[in-house]
């Protein structure tokens, strides 16, 4: 009567499940669609602002619209080029013509492709809270024992989307900057390989912040308001550091660095979502 | 082998004591019909037989085996509250996903098994959305029953069904335990119907056992009585008051008589007494009644 099932099944039918409803949702490609043409919208129209002069009614002081200088302030930053410091000479090139590419906060510091790590908080939100509003854990739970499954199988999912998530918007961008005409000058000390590495990272610092929504939903459950407020607020704290960790001129122990973070996050937190779950009802 | 032993359960909600001390023996085979009052603790006991809450105390085992066990737990199927499914998805693709979740092989065929068990196969392309109450209580209980579960917990399965359909899951059910190795487990407040299946009672009251039986001895406990029918109602539920301690008038008009007695004694002291008795029967409560009167007696 007993079967014994290994981890890597229980694990691999439950991904099974969870990317079959993952593909069959239209919440995932209206998400896939934003990451798609957000950066495409968004490079177009300040690229046709660029240069536009806006006088302040009270003062009459007049402000210059700036557009992007290059395609990868969508991208990412270099690092910031403090007065005298290393950094400053490191990336004196990349500094030159590319000034909004350091840590200025401008519209293309804030709203780059690090927007999609507050995106796959609202996808792993909705699709965690589904499961419990529809009793859909119901049943998987009187199945399965091990929380740990769940977990699991959620950090991948949600690993997997934001992952396509990054590549989209990576695309949008290319997409975006042959539309305007931006340049794709590699400047400093970027280069093709550091992009891929910058890429690299960004998906695996995914691991650092998918696991933390992870937790809240489980925690949240049904409450899907209450998911989506302790995830964007969680992911706002980490945010600022997204850029620092992943620059345009990354290398591999950028790489390292964001695998490490990754691993200890989603063992750490995952462990925290397995007690929740064990200890806490499931309907 | 039982299949369900739970031993001195206890869950608390709060300051509330949803289920207090709780005994359960669920023999195998048995089709273990699971009664109570709103709110008694029945949901509870079965949402913690299931894993989905944690217990306060006390063990359960499913054949044996802690119920945390993950290969005792692949063997459940459960129907609890509602299907749980997505409802922007087809009812095929809520089978599906539950046949992936059991590791089913040739997981459509048994899919399309199951629908036809519960006469759904016709509606498998509906949105689960737009299926009415029944049919999605119908979709529920196909859920439960992928992959041949060996132990089925199902909490109020008859609920919206309309007569075929509780007729079909009566010989769902007689079917699944002929072998003898499978039980379920269902509570439900249509006692007339659980009386049609159940091999087995079990009466929760307070979060507390307060009688466990089989079918036969149910039977054995049910008192019987003389049900009878006259002109003048009045005058016959007054001349038996004074010679019987318990008469009561049925929802059919009968007047009933539960104390020993036979009929012949009944006709021949109302005839005595200038009354025509027009219909007389002995007849014995259901498990309906006996579940009032035991309420009432806690009461």
């Amino acid at each position: 009567m007993e079967k014994k099932i290994s981890l890597a099944a229980r694990t691999g039918s439950m991904l099974k499940v969870d990317m079959r409803r993952m593909l069959r949702s239209r919440l995932f490609y209206i998400i896939i669609a934003c990451a798609l043409f957000i950066p495409v919208v968004m490079i177009v129209m300040l690229t046709m602002m660029d240069g536009t002069v806006s006088v302040n009614p009270q003062t009459g002081e007049e402000s210059v619209m700036e557009g992007p200088d290059s395609i990868w302030q969508s991208i990412g930053t270099l690092p910031v080029a403090f007065e005298g410091s290393e950094a400053e000479n490191a990336s004196a090139d990349a500094a030159d013509g590319m000034a909004a590419m350091g840590a200025g906060m401008d519209v293309m510091a804030m709203c780059n492709i690090n927007m999609m790590f507050m995106g796959v908080a609202v996808f792993i939100c909705l699709f965690i809270s589904e499961d419990f509003r529809s009793g859909y854990a119901k049943n998987l739970f009187t199945v399965r024992a091990k929380k740990g499954d769940y977990v699991i199988s959620k950090t991948i999912t949600g690993f997997i989307c934001g992952a396509v998530m990054l590549i989209m918007y990576f695309v949008g961008s290319m997409l975006a900057g042959a539309i305007s005409g931006l340049p794709f000058d590699l400047v400093g000390d970027m280069s093709a390989l550091s992009v891929v590495m910058c890429m690299i990272s960004k998906i695996l610092l995914m691991l650092v912040f998918i696991p933390i929504f992870v937790c809240i939903s489980v925690a949240a459950k049904q409450k899907a308001w209450l998911a989506l407020c302790g995830s964007l607020g969680a992911g706002m704290l980490l945010f600022m550091m997204v850029g620092m960790i992943t620059p345009l001129n990354a290398t591999p122990v950028h790489v390292l660095l964001t695998a490490a973070g990754g691993a200890m996050f989603s063992f750490g937190l995952g462990a925290i979502s397995k007690v929740i779950l064990k200890k806490t009802s499931l309907v | 082998m039982n299949a369900v032993e739970i031993k001195n359960l206890s869950k608390n909600f709060g300051a509330k004591q949803a289920v207090c001390g709780l005994q359960m023996t669920v023999p195998q085979g048995a089709i273990y019909g699971f009664i109570g009052e709103n709110g008694s603790g029945k949901s509870t006991t079965e949402k913690m037989i299931c894993g989905l809450i944690p217990t306060n105390g006390g063990s359960i085992k499913l054949y044996g085996k802690d119920y945390t066990d993950a290969g005792i737990r692949s063997e459940l199927g459960v129907l609890i509250e509602s299907p749980g499914c997505f409802p922007g998805l087809t009812v095929f693709d809520n089978m599906m996903l539950q046949a992936a979740n059991l590791s089913i092989k040739n997981a459509e065929e048994e899919v399309i098994r199951v629908l036809k068990l519960v006469r759904m196969e016709g509606a498998a392309g509906n949105k689960y959305k737009n299926c009415s109450l029944g049919m999605k209580q119908r979709v529920g209980i196909a859920m439960a029953l992928l992959g041949d579960p060996t132990l089925l917990v199902l909490d109020e399965p008859l609920n919206g069904l309309d007569a075929d359909g509780m007729r079909i899951m009566r010989e769902v059910f007689l079917d699944m335990i002929k072998d003898g190795k499978r039980s379920i487990i269902v509570s439900s407040h249509l006692l007339g119907e659980l009386q049609k299946v159940a091999t087995h009672y079990g009466i929760i009251r307070h979060g507390k056992m307060i009688v466990e039986m089989t079918a036969e001895q149910l039977d054995a406990s049910c008192r019987t009585y003389v049900a009878l029918q006259s002109k003048d109602k009045n005058r016959t539920r007054m001349l038996l008051g004074c010679k019987y301690s318990r008469v009561e008038e049925d929802e059919a008009g009968y007047i009933r008589v539960y104390d020993m007695t036979t009929p012949e004694e009944i006709v021949t002291y109302l005839y005595e007494n200038g009354i025509c008795v027009s219909e007389i029967k002995t007849d014995k409560i259901g498990l309906e009644e006996y579940y009032i009167d035991l309420m009432k007696e806690g009461r």
